[in-house]
């Protein structure tokens, strides 16, 4: 987890983010913001080196088009109440609050559904520390790729590394 | 198995043990910048839960605005020659 904040593993995910993204634009004319998102994720993941299991969720997912990736959500359908057989118990309708927030939790670390507490709490962790990271490293990009509009790429320091 | 507490399995959701609840929370609240600074120990396990959801959450957001920005920024630039600059100077 401390590696995130080392300044070599921000300058590898910087340089290869960098790499995947003008390859990315060499192979389609454009990259949408959603695209983009998806590719510094992969880097990220790939950046871990598989130590991590959020990173490797984020490696076997599949890529999506370009629009919004929602999880299959079974269709609902509505049952009578007067048909459905009276075992439910009301007072238990809804987890402790303690249980849904760290369902929700589950939820937000990627591959992380069903995993034991101790092992939750190692993924949030590391993956918190690499969202760090990576928010840290696009915002180099960006900020370096906003400065080289108005001037000469050739008379800029190399700045990004030193962030 | 009844005797000694078992800490690694979990059999279900709603069987977690308190005592790993409340290492869970401690631990995450050390990641956590705002309540890192507060000295209380009175946050409870559910604000600790919330406050780390929420701080995902800002950071895939805070993802999503910077990637709509590059998108935008790599459209615009040549990238070809700024590559070779950029590369150098994120590597040394």
């Amino acid at each position: 987890m401390k590696r995130w904040r080392t300044k070599r593993e921000h300058q590898i995910y910087s340089s290869k983010l960098f790499q995947a993204l003008c390859r990315s634009r060499r192979t389609s004319s454009s990259t949408s913001a959603k695209e983009l998102h998806q590719t510094a994720d992969r880097v990220l993941s790939i950046t871990a080196k598989g130590t991590t299991r959020w990173s490797r969720a984020i490696l076997a997912a599949p890529l999506t088009a370009g629009t919004n990736m929602k999880k299959h959500k079974k269709a609902k359908v509505t049952v009578h109440t007067r048909l459905r057989k009276p075992v439910v118990n009301r007072e238990k309708k809804k987890l402790p609050v303690v249980e849904r927030k760290l369902k929700a939790l589950r939820r937000l670390v990627p591959g992380c559904r069903k995993l034991s507490c101790n092992n939750l709490l190692e993924e949030t962790s590391d993956y918190i520390a690499a969202l760090e990271m990576q928010v840290r490293a696009m915002t180099a990009i960006t900020e370096f790729l906003a400065r080289g509009e108005a001037q000469a790429p050739t008379d800029r320091l190399g700045s990004i590394g030193n962030m | 198995m009844s005797s000694r507490r078992s800490r690694q399995s979990t059999a279900g959701v709603s069987s977690i043990s308190d005592d790993q609840i409340i290492e869970l929370v401690s631990k995450l609240r050390q990641l956590l910048p705002e309540i890192r600074d507060r000295r209380s120990d009175k946050v409870s396990a559910s604000k600790v839960l919330q406050e780390t959801c929420n701080y995902i959450r800002s950071l895939h957001r805070e993802v999503d605005d910077l990637s709509e920005r590059l998108s935008q920024l790599l459209a615009t630039i040549d990238a070809d020659s700024a590559e070779a600059a950029i590369i150098r100077s994120l590597i040394m």
